[in-house]
């Protein structure tokens, strides 16, 4: 559905000039500093996909997502929506797209709700029956019916979001691109989206490219994720494996039962070649850190067991958003 | 996207927009009155002078007043159905013209339909001083009833030509992002200047408002032919071609800085 | 000193605009360039009174210049924006009265307006038209007080329509209702003398010919010194009314909430 492939963006930022009338000189300089966003990126989405696309700020993410939707015309390589190209195609291929931006509406800001439909379905020339039954479908699973009437600039946040979500449906495409769709929302609009975005994939088989910064998003949604750091593309897989690729350590608090003895070796902070290290003792809690790649948990339990009796084991995955902080 | 359901899809723009504004009845009339009223100070800071030295180079007041009213008529034309392009700076700073190249359409066919801008006190105002002095010029002579349906065409060309400049303007958006200063300068300066007779300034600065920015064209030009009978006929047609030059060369320029935007970004 | 802070920090607020706003100079000295050429279009079919073609040129040029100190002040002096955000309430707290503190505030920026408008402005016309400048040393002192007089008018009448937001969401009106005033009563296109009879009876019952008519006519060199007596009336009078609407305004916020 979506192919990237070895796409670039330099951007060539004048040098600002110091100094005296340096808004003038500025204008009319002649140095460049040349900035590479994005380095060279290619991947390939399948229809059907749900994909995280995530990364620090600063990383190329929205570059990436604007030469994707033809808003951007890549310094080289190719982008194949669908099989067509959005620059040379750019009309073609927004027909059959759909676009969430976060933090800006797409709806006419003093116009009611259900306004902003009726012009969009004239834009996208959908016709009358379409229309009413998808907004039928939409009002139903957003619940929009609740503001239907109400002028754009007085909705809440969530209300705004889920007339979004609705309008960038409402031509039916098959590819969603969403641009941090949940950012600012309460946990009960959130819930309410990512119900609304799972069915849509699973149900109608919308192929969904999402970014944001909420790793809950990604985790509840997403089948396969992306980070993009610095331009490049630094991971693209599941984010099973992700997690694993990482190795960030499991935390394991061991309660025993009776006196313990921790073996010499695992003591002290500094010893890096053993894989369980020892982080706290309390009483007769210990906190241990394992890296679960190098050692499996049957050994781990093993090991454990020849320190005490155990009485209470607690494993702790490592928290995504860590395992994010690791790869950016 | 055929021309037919774009503007069928710029009506529903106007009814919604017409409707919704009609909520506040009262509230749009009065201020709408007030507006016309507000604006007709600067044309009767003029009418002052007129009135106590008769004339300013051989023009009479009523043939002032329908300058300003043709200006401002044509203004408030291209205004009403075009504002975003006049406001392309906000959508440059916030990112918002990414939202429109995401539309099936080209982008200035995009940009227009966000918003329709009612402006009701210019349409009085412009109204009445159209009145005022075309019924003024009639009574003494000057006019016949065909000034009517010629003014009426010089506005809509006159209307053209004013959003040929704003576009043009805007386009330097995409290199500046800011665009007050200069709109400063070609449309409301120019739009002033052109209120008054051209012969007033010096042949450097009628020029240029001939020629670099045209707001000569919009009321100047043909009021020769149309109150005094100078130039001949072919003024009408000429303005027309010239209308149209100024839209094409501007859209050219436009697609022009479009091309730049999308390929360095904001 | 807190008052020269709060001054001080406006017009070092606009500073950082500057190249921005020496641009916007061009277009400013367009439109009184413009009106320039409407007098000497006149001048040439008509005598011109006591100030002939020359004189009226110089007329321009300085309330051209005299605006960017008398006319365009803040709208409201920022009230109306307080009132929206509810920031008025924050404001009317501070152990400074409500009316020196934004008047502190708009000094500075006037001064800034004098300094990298009016003056610049004043320039190109004096280049450009070959204006001469007074004569006397005395004239300039008279005029600064003139023009001091001006601004200060200026600033109470905008505080009066910052005031009016509290009772009304229409303050907008009053603020281009001013401005429409000043086009028809300052003197801002015509001297005050050439109007027809009944408007300048108006124009002389309001303070708006203190804002431009008044100090245009004492730097063109005209023996109008008495005028400035009028100035000070008005002066009085204006600060009389602010000081009663801050009261006002004071207890409806009391009341209110803000």
């Amino acid at each position: 559905m979506i192919e990237v492939s070895n796409i670039r963006k330099e951007f060539k930022t004048p040098v600002v000039k110091e100094g005296r009338f340096s808004g003038l000189r500025t204008l009319f300089t002649r140095e460049y500093r040349t900035k590479e966003a994005v380095k060279g990126i290619s991947f390939h989405v399948e229809p059907g996909e749900f994909v995280g696309y995530i990364g620090p700020n600063g990383a190329g993410k929205s570059t990436t997502i604007k030469m994707l939707t033809g808003i951007l015309h890549p310094t080289s390589g190719r982008v194949s929506i669908g099989g067509l190209n959005p620059h040379k195609e750019r009309r073609s291929v927004v027909n059959n797209l759909g676009v969430v931006f976060g933090q800006r509406s797409q709806l006419w800001w003093d116009l009611p709700v259900k306004d902003s439909y009726d012009i969009l379905a004239k834009m996208y020339s959908v016709d009358q029956a379409d229309k009413e039954r998808r907004l039928g479908q939409f009002a139903e699973l957003l619940d929009l019916r609740a503001f239907w009437e109400t002028p754009v600039r007085k909705l809440s946040l969530g209300q705004r979001m889920r007339a979004d979500l609705a309008a960038a449906m409402l031509h039916d495409p098959d590819v969603l691109f969403l641009d941090e769709p949940t950012i600012g929302l309460d946990v009960n609009a959130k819930r309410n989206i990512r119900h609304f975005l799972k069915l849509i994939n699973e149900q109608f088989g919308k192929t969904i490219l999402l970014t944001t910064h909420d790793m809950d998003d990604i985790e509840q949604l997403c089948n396969r994720v992306m980070v993009i750091n610095n331009g490049e593309l630094s991971y693209d897989g599941t984010v099973k494996s992700l997690r694993e690729t990482i190795g960030l350590p499991t935390v394991i608090t061991v309660t025993f039962r009776g006196p313990f003895v921790i073996p010499e070796q695992f003591q002290g902070e500094g010893n890096l070649s053993v894989p369980i290290r020892v982080t706290g003792s309390l009483d007769n809690t210990v906190t241990i850190e394992v890296n679960r790649r190098e050692m499996n948990t049957l050994d781990i339990f093993k090991e454990l067991g020849r320190w005490g009796e155990l009485d209470d084991i607690d494993m702790e995955d490592p928290d995504f958003e860590d395992v994010i902080h690791k790869v950016y | 996207m055929t021309v037919r359901s774009w503007l069928s899809l710029y009506a529903l723009l106007i009814r919604t927009s017409i409707k919704s504004r009609m909520q506040y009845k009262f509230n749009f009339i009065l201020a709408s009155f007030l507006a016309a009223l507000i604006q007709i100070s600067e044309f009767l800071m003029v009418a002052i002078v007129l009135y106590k030295f008769g004339a300013i180079q051989g023009w009479s007041m009523h043939e002032i007043g329908y300058l300003f009213a043709v200006m401002t008529l044509s203004k408030t034309l291209y205004r009403t159905l075009a504002d975003e392009v006049h406001h392309l700076e906000r959508y440059l700073v916030n990112g918002e013209l990414d939202q429109l190249l995401t539309r099936p359409m080209p982008v200035l066919l995009a940009l227009m339909p966000q918003k329709f801008r009612i402006m009701l006190g210019e349409v009085l105002q412009g109204g009445f001083l159209l009145w005022w002095s075309l019924h003024g010029m009639m009574a003494a002579g000057q006019v016949g009833w065909s000034a009517v349906p010629q003014s009426l065409y010089i506005i809509v060309t006159g209307a053209v030509i004013l959003f040929s400049i704003g576009l043009a303007t805007a386009t330097f958006g995409f290199w500046t992002t800011r665009i007050t200063e200069l709109q400063n300068l070609t449309e409301d300066a120019a739009r002033t200047a052109a209120q008054y007779p051209l012969t007033l300034y010096p042949k450097w600065m009628s020029s240029i408002l001939l020629i670099v920015v045209p707001v000569g064209l919009v009321n100047y030009v043909p009021s020769l032919y149309i109150l005094r009978g100078e130039l001949g006929a072919w003024v009408l047609p000429a303005l027309a071609g010239a209308a149209l030059l100024c839209l094409i060369l501007s859209l050219k320029f436009w697609q022009f800085g479009l091309t730049k935007y999308q390929s360095t970004g904001s | 000193m807190l008052y020269f802070t709060l001054a001080s920090k406006a017009y070092a607020r606009n500073l950082q605009y500057r190249g921005a706003h020496m641009v916007h100079n061009v277009a400013s000295a367009m439109f009184g360039f413009m009106y320039a050429c409407i007098w000497l279009g006149l001048g040439a079919d008509y005598a011109l009174g006591d100030y002939g073609t020359q004189g009226m040129v110089g007329y321009i040029a300085f309330t051209q210049a005299a605006l960017w100190v008398s006319s365009f002040v803040t709208n409201g002096l920022g009230i109306p924006q307080a009132v929206r955000t509810g920031h008025i309430s924050l404001d009317l707290m501070r152990p400074v009265h409500l009316f020196s503190h934004l008047m502190a505030k708009e000094w500075g920026q006037i001064a800034y307006q004098f300094v990298y408008k009016s003056i610049p402005i004043y320039l190109v016309y004096y280049v450009a038209f070959s204006l001469q400048l007074p004569g006397k040393a005395v004239t300039f002192l008279y005029v600064a007080i003139a023009l001091a007089g001006a601004a200060y008018l200026s600033i109470c009448i905008n505080y009066l329509i910052g005031a009016s937001a509290l009772w009304t969401t229409e303050s907008s009106w009053l603020y281009w209702g001013n401005h429409a005033m000043i086009n028809l009563l300052a003197g801002f296109f015509i001297p005050i003398e050439w109007l027809p009879g009944w408007l300048q009876t108006i124009a002389w019952w309001s303070p708006y010919p203190y804002l431009l008519y008044v100090p245009t006519r004492i730097y063109l060199g005209f023996d109008d010194v008495s005028h400035l007596w009028g100035t000070l009336s008005w002066c009085v009078l204006l600060t009389l009314a602010s000081l009663l609407a801050t009261g006002f305004l004071r207890r409806k916020v009391e009341v209110q909430g803000g």
